[in-house]
């Protein structure tokens, strides 16, 4: 385990940021922190940062625990923060070389290091110019090398691609795959995008600082979200057949929804009422559905 | 060898600072270009003032070159501005420090490992070169004027003055070091700015000597360490020139009612301070801010770890 987390508590005055959260997350994994702003997702790393006193509970990151050894921890973590916190008038190498020194890699050492992540994450031709001057994903590239200067076991990613445009998104996961891939680097998310999440190895849901759900994205989907079917021609006879089978339904201007128990729902229907499958399509619960029905909250709306 | 890496980690982290603030022309160009508005202003405005002052220290009769009275005009206003700047400049500079608590940069310090204690004595001491490196600049704008004008000061007391602005630029950097902890909003930076470049020089007998004020005041302003770094200033700008006065004829009385007169000599409770008082107060004075600065520093880095 790269990290164990047990009892963790964190309270400030008499909110309770961190409220007895305990999880796990295996090397090499891809693990999705989800919960909406004050859920106790930015407390948790800080924590596991070590920036961030707790009040309780036990932290152990890549074997070394927090109390003990901090040091150590922070020399086995990069972070990429939501906001870019680098310098912004000053070039993207001396942005790199001012925090690889903090690591204790100087000199050669260093040019040796700049020359090998920036052929990985490919900004050679922009290692000159000032952070100001680059686009949003160049950017984000940037903040991604820093954090992989050292050669960092764990990578923390506090919402990566919040703000960006799709086109963006997108880069910045390929560069994430392409690590994961490459180093076998452990990655921990914080995100506010579902579909990101969906693609977790493990997720974890956190609510009012509290752990509400924890899984694989199949297994929540299985366990919190509803399947539907969605029927776009005949809307008049499905709607009579699906209230009849007393199925929850939702009509809109050009389809017909209803939540099904299970997929497999869908063949006793078709067997009732193959006149109805015409043109329709059948669809899995999502993320969205998870998170709404363990949280009570749309993600799209906090 | 971990100290070794931690001193190399610190080193990094001043080179960060200092070409941090460097990197922003606009920032440097305004800490120079207030003091030396200020001189421009100065000579301007209140030249004539202090050069009639001095006349009245003259015995009837007694006549100088243009050179000299100009000269020692020039001087004593410069040792006020660069005693004033060591602390105004000092409080400004700090923007570093500030910025990188409003756009989180020192957050991405925090989660490297390095010590909290390196950080913030990296800003301390990225502060310390920033504010230097600015004093000394208008230290030599104002030598040219000086040149012009007429200059009496020896390499002695040239030397001395170098070292009085490291002096005065450690007290100035340690002091806005304690008092800048505490500020974390661009708000707060100017509100502090504002409020010590409109204060300190009067406080400090800069642009006032003291002997000009009631005794009371006089006593209670030469409590504050920062008088003294006007007082060593003083003393070797004009030291040159008070001999060029004594070698023109000027009576020895004269000469001491002049240095009374424009605090090159300081009085605490009516006792003379001598010029090495001066020093032992002044470095006293960042001592005591040295302890402030690591007291604070190591009670906010137990508060978060």
């Amino acid at each position: 385990m790269i990290i164990e987390i047990e009892n963790l508590k964190k309270s400030f005055k008499d909110v309770n940021a961190v409220d007895d959260i305990s999880f796990k997350v295996k090397e090499g994994e891809l693990f999705a922190f989800l919960g909406v702003n004050g859920a106790g997702k930015s407390t948790t790393i800080n924590i596991i940062s070590g920036t961030l006193k707790k009040d309780a509970g036990s932290v152990k990151v890549c074997g070394y625990n927090i109390d003990e050894n901090a040091d150590s921890i922070k020399s086995e973590i990069g972070i990429v923060f939501q906001n870019s916190v680098l310098d912004k008038k000053m070039s993207v190498y001396d942005n790199l070389e001012s925090r690889a020194n903090l690591y204790g890699i100087f000199g050669s050492e260093f040019k040796t290091r700049l020359e090998e992540i920036s052929t990985l994450l490919d900004f050679k031709d922009i290692i000159k110019r000032p952070l100001n001057k680059l686009s949003g994903g160049q950017k984000r590239r940037i903040d991604i090398a820093r954090a992989l200067l050292h050669n960092p076991k764990l990578l923390i990613l506090d919402e990566p691609t919040t703000g960006l445009d799709p086109k963006t998104r997108i880069t910045v996961w390929n560069v994430i795959e392409k690590l994961r891939k490459e180093k076998n680097l452990t990655v921990f998310l914080t995100t506010h995008y579902m579909e990101e999440a969906a693609n977790a190895d493990y997720v974890v849901i956190l609510d009012g600082g509290k752990k509400v759900a924890e899984g694989t994205p199949h297994d929540l989907k299985n366990k919190f979200a509803s399947d539907f079917i969605k029927f776009y021609s005949n809307l008049n006879q499905a709607e009579k057949a699906l209230t009849e089978l007393g199925l929850p339904i939702k009509r809109e201007r050009d389809y017909l929804e209803a939540e099904l128990e299970s997929t497999a729902y869908v063949s006793k229907i078709f067997k009732l009422y193959p006149e109805l499958f015409v043109d329709f399509e059948v669809l899995k619960g999502n993320m969205d559905n998870v998170f709404l029905k363990v949280t009570g909250k749309d993600l799209r709306e906090v | 060898m971990n100290k070794l890496i931690e001193s190399k980690k610190f080193a990094a982290l001043v080179k960060r600072n200092t070409k941090y603030y460097f990197k922003d022309k606009f920032m440097f160009l305004m800490s120079l270009l207030t003091p030396l508005i200020l001189l421009v202003l100065f000579v301007t405005f209140l030249r004539n003032v202090y050069i009639d002052s001095f006349k009245q220290s003259f015995p009837e009769g007694f006549a100088v070159d243009n050179r000299l009275i100009n000269g020692v005009a020039g001087a004593w206003l410069l040792s006020s501005l660069l005693s004033v700047s060591s602390v105004t400049v000092a409080f400004c500079s700090n923007i570093v420090m500030i910025n990188d608590k409003i756009e989180g940069n020192i957050h991405d310090f925090q989660v490297s490992p390095v010590k909290g204690a390196t950080i913030s004595i990296a800003y301390f001491l990225s502060n310390f070169i920033v504010t230097f490196i600015v004093l000394t600049a208008i230290m030599l704008i104002g030598h040219i004027y000086l040149a012009a004008v007429g200059w009496y000061i020896t390499a002695a007391d040239a030397l001395m003055i170098i070292v009085d602005i490291f002096c005065c630029t450690l007290f100035g950097t340690l002091l806005a070091g304690v008092v800048e902890s505490f500020i974390s909003t661009q708000g707060g930076l100017s509100a502090v700015s504002t409020l010590v470049s409109s204060m300190y020089g009067f406080i400090s007998g800069a642009y006032m000597p003291l002997s000009q004020f009631s005794e009371g005041l006089r006593n209670t302003l030469c409590l504050l360490p920062g008088t003294y770094g006007v007082g060593m200033m003083r003393n070797h700008y004009m030291n040159g020139y008070m001999q060029a006065f004594s070698n023109a004829g000027l009576p020895d009385g004269a000469i001491i009612s002049m240095r009374n007169s424009f605090d090159a000599n300081l009085y605490l409770f009516g006792k003379q301070i001598p010029l090495v008082g001066m020093y032992g107060i002044l470095l006293g004075a960042c001592v005591i801010l040295f302890a402030a600065y690591i007291t604070i520093v190591i009670i906010k880095n137990k508060k978060k770890y």
